[in-house]
């Protein structure tokens, strides 16, 4: 089997590797299970001509290490991933209530009662609640967020922070719908309430949709943290923001404090430009489920219609509802969305939302926005590398090039492309992440390997090499082409990358956006 | 231009946004998602003054909101300045009757607008047309119970199908003429004065109580 067998030379080649650096001041806790060479940088600083020296010296180490083949470079990765990973979310109320499950049997009901009595007995007998459970590939992640307990299972390898995140997310997904107060104050009357005869099937449809983002489509989103900005022009967004701020000011119709936030956001969910106060901001995953929710439940709507939607953003106030003027700018194209506080605020926003409208469309910057198409990775010079995220810790935003299929491909081989994508990300932000989500050390740089023989004369081997880069600015994950194995110019290309990325950030990112 | 307010209301699940879209696009969507929250539309029509003869112009801002009962308590911002009130059931689910008649209660007693025009429209006509025996459902409630209890209550009454689209501009139409009858008056008096939809221009703008209230409370 391919992947069992590339998962074994894994293990194998860095074994070793360990037992060569051993004397060096490791930050990690070696762990049999990450499979990596590890350089942990003392720099705190992206500085690089510093950087090549002692840099140079370690990679120089583990370089040695690798045996030079002939390298086949391809411009099509390999999948080395099984295709039926075995992922479960299973959501229940504290009485042991089932409210959802991803992949629902007829053994969920009983698998739910095992899981509560298997917490119950964690906190009575040992005081603390139960929040993971390992068995050699397998992990189960239990998060407990009174009322309601979330589970995930998983054998494809995520960090229990990861599943963490995820679970967090579908318990934000559910107060984002019905709001700490409500859920405290049902299950106040009554513990044993039965939350799905109050669900609605919209709601049964969000939960699949996050769970099939999480799980099967390319969404580093929850994976960083952060999210995707459009790339524009730094004068049109510029503009884009002047127009914003503008017609916030000479808006009569619109009473102070009515409007909390604007925003733009092109398709795949790129955030293109923000109206903010003062000294706030919301939180990322707050965003996440806004984009979520329009571009699921919306996405075959017009600009003939507009909506007022209610939203409870759970990180910015978790007992409240915030209420979400939302219009398409196109026919499936970029929206437009105004947060106000006041539900009956529709026709001011409206009224707002109609001259901005108006403006950025006789200045062509509507049309500006539509045509931003993002970038390719060819656009920078960085030779050998199939594809990559980088991460801007300070914008909380990310970047990366877009996927090229070919314009044959079917929905079911763009998902699997997809999730291939996400496999090898999710491994090598795992390569440099500690269980706990944090990073090993302040800078942090990994090389990670996949290998195995073709299974047949006529297939290419596989021999994929991942790059995971983290410094207190930026994070970079990087993906080579198969049969890359110069560890050096995948680092000088990853340099280039980074000063690419950095030369054009009020390009690439979003920055402070138009404040009020 | 004549503009007038307009809202749908009823279950979930009746149809309430497959007749807006067939009204305003004059086209059916086999898989609509559910309505969160409630979406705003608007579309004119013309209709003919009964007296000169002359083309009215009438444009209907649209309220269409959400049937899921989590939104119930949002509905008085959208029926509060409503000049029409369109109450939805589904021909084929009887419950949905007893729902649209929930909504006509709430319409007439919260409702101070003695002119509020409500029309009770049962839709999914389709489904029990017969022509397809296969998929055809029987029909639950039948027209002479809804028509019934329509005139009964004062109310304008249709069946309409959103699939094929039969009866749905004729219950734009019906209650277009209905509120021209009525605001006529009024809007010759007012003629003079710029502004001659007033009545429906209305600008939702009381003042808002508080932000902590949920949707669901």
């Amino acid at each position: 089997m391919t992947v069992l067998k590339a998962t074994m030379d894994l293990h194998e080649s860095y074994v070793d590797d360990r037992r060569e650096r051993i004397s060096e001041p490791l930050c990690m806790p070696p762990t049999a299970a990450e499979p990596t060479t590890s350089i942990n940088l003392a720099q705190t600083l992206f500085q690089p001509s510093e950087f090549d020296e002692s840099l140079e010296e370690q990679l120089a180490q583990s370089i040695s290490s690798c045996d030079r083949r002939h390298p086949t470079v391809s411009t099509e990765i390999p999948n080395i991933f099984p295709h039926e990973h075995d992922k479960n979310f299973l959501i229940l109320t504290s009485a042991g209530k089932p409210i959802y499950a991803m992949k629902d049997s007829d053994s969920t009901i009983g698998y739910m009662g095992v899981i509560n009595t298997i917490m119950s007995y964690f906190r009575l007998k040992e005081g603390q609640d139960l929040r993971c459970i390992e068995n050699d590939d397998v992990r189960f992640a239990f998060l407990d967020r009174e009322p309601i307990v979330l589970v995930a299972y998983s054998a494809r390898g995520e960090t229990s922070n990861e599943l963490f995140s995820q679970l967090d997310f579908l318990h934000s997904y559910l107060l984002s719908s019905l709001s700490e107060r409500k859920l405290s104050k049902i299950f106040s009357k009554r513990q044993n309430f039965d939350l799905r005869n109050f669900l609605e099937s919209t709601d049964f449809e969000n939960l699949n949709e996050i769970c099939s983002l999480l799980c099967e489509r390319f969404y580093p989103d929850t994976l960083l943290g952060a999210l995707r900005s459009l790339s524009m022009r730094k004068s049109h967004r510029a503009q884009l923001h002047e127009a914003m701020s503008q017609q916030l000011n000479k808006e009569a119709y619109l009473p102070r404090g009515m409007l909390l936030y604007g925003l733009i956001v092109a398709p795949d969910n790129k955030l293109c430009s923000v109206l903010r106060p003062k000294g706030h901001t919301l939180h990322t995953t707050d965003l996440h489920l806004l984009f979520c929710l329009i571009f699921h439940r919306f996405q075959n709507l017009d600009d003939s219609q507009e909506l007022w939607v209610p939203i409870c953003f759970p990180k910015f106030n978790a007992n409240g509802f915030l209420y979400g003027y939302i219009k398409f700018l196109s026919k499936g194209n970029s929206i437009l969305v105004l947060i106000s506080a006041q539900k009956d605020a529709f026709f001011n926003l409206k009224s707002f939302a109609d001259h901005l409208i108006k403006d950025i469309t006789s200045s062509g910057l509507l049309e500006e926005i539509h045509k931003s198409k993002g970038f390719k990775i060819s656009d920078i010079p960085a030779p050998l590398v199939h594809h990559f995220i980088y991460k801007s810790k300070k914008h909380v935003q990310y970047v990366m090039p877009e996927l090229e299929f070919h314009s044959d491909i079917n929905p079911k081989e763009a998902m699997e492309l997809e999730r291939k994508f996400m496999n090898y990300y999710q491994q090598i932000h795992n390569s440099v992440i500690r269980d706990d989500g944090l990073s090993f050390n302040k800078s942090c740089l990994n090389f990670i390997k996949w290998e195995s023989d073709a299974d047949e004369p006529s297939e290419e081997p596989i021999a994929m090499l991942g790059l995971g880069w983290i410094t207190p600015k930026f994070e970079l994950y990087l993906l080579c082409n198969n049969g890359v194995e110069d560890k050096h110019v995948i680092f000088e290309s990853a340099k280039k990358i980074i000063s690419w990325c950095r030369k054009h950030e009020s390009r690439l990112f979003v920055n402070e956006g138009a404040i009020f | 231009m004549l503009q007038f307010k307009l809202v749908l209301l009823g279950d979930s699940s009746v149809g309430k946004s497959s007749i807006v879209h067939r009204f305003v696009k004059d086209s059916f969507d086999e898989f609509r998602e559910s309505t969160i929250g409630a979406a705003f539309l608007s579309q004119t029509i013309k209709i003919e003054d009964k007296g000169s003869q002359q083309e009215v112009v009438i444009k209907f801002e649209i309220w269409d909101t959400a049937g899921q009962e989590r939104y119930k308590s949002l509905a008085p911002m959208y029926y509060r300045n409503a000049n029409a009130a369109l109450v939805v059931y589904d021909v084929t689910q009887q419950d949905s009757l007893a729902k649209a008649q929930g909504w006509v209660n709430e319409l007439k007693t919260k409702v101070g607008e003695d002119d509020l025009v409500i029309c009770l429209v049962g839709n999914k006509l389709d489904l029990c047309s017969g022509e397809e025996e296969n998929s055809s459902k029987p029909k639950a409630v039948e027209s002479s119970e809804a028509e019934g209890y329509a005139s009964e209550q004062g109310l304008l009454f249709h069946e309409v199908s959103a699939k094929t689209g039969e009866g749905v501009r004729q219950v734009f139409q019906s209650i277009g003429e209905k509120l021209y009858e009525s605001k006529k008056h009024e809007l010759a008096a007012s003629k003079g004065r710029h502004g001659v939809g007033e009545t429906g221009n209305v600008q939702l703008q009381r003042p808002s109580t508080n932000d902590a209230t949920s949707c669901c409370s």
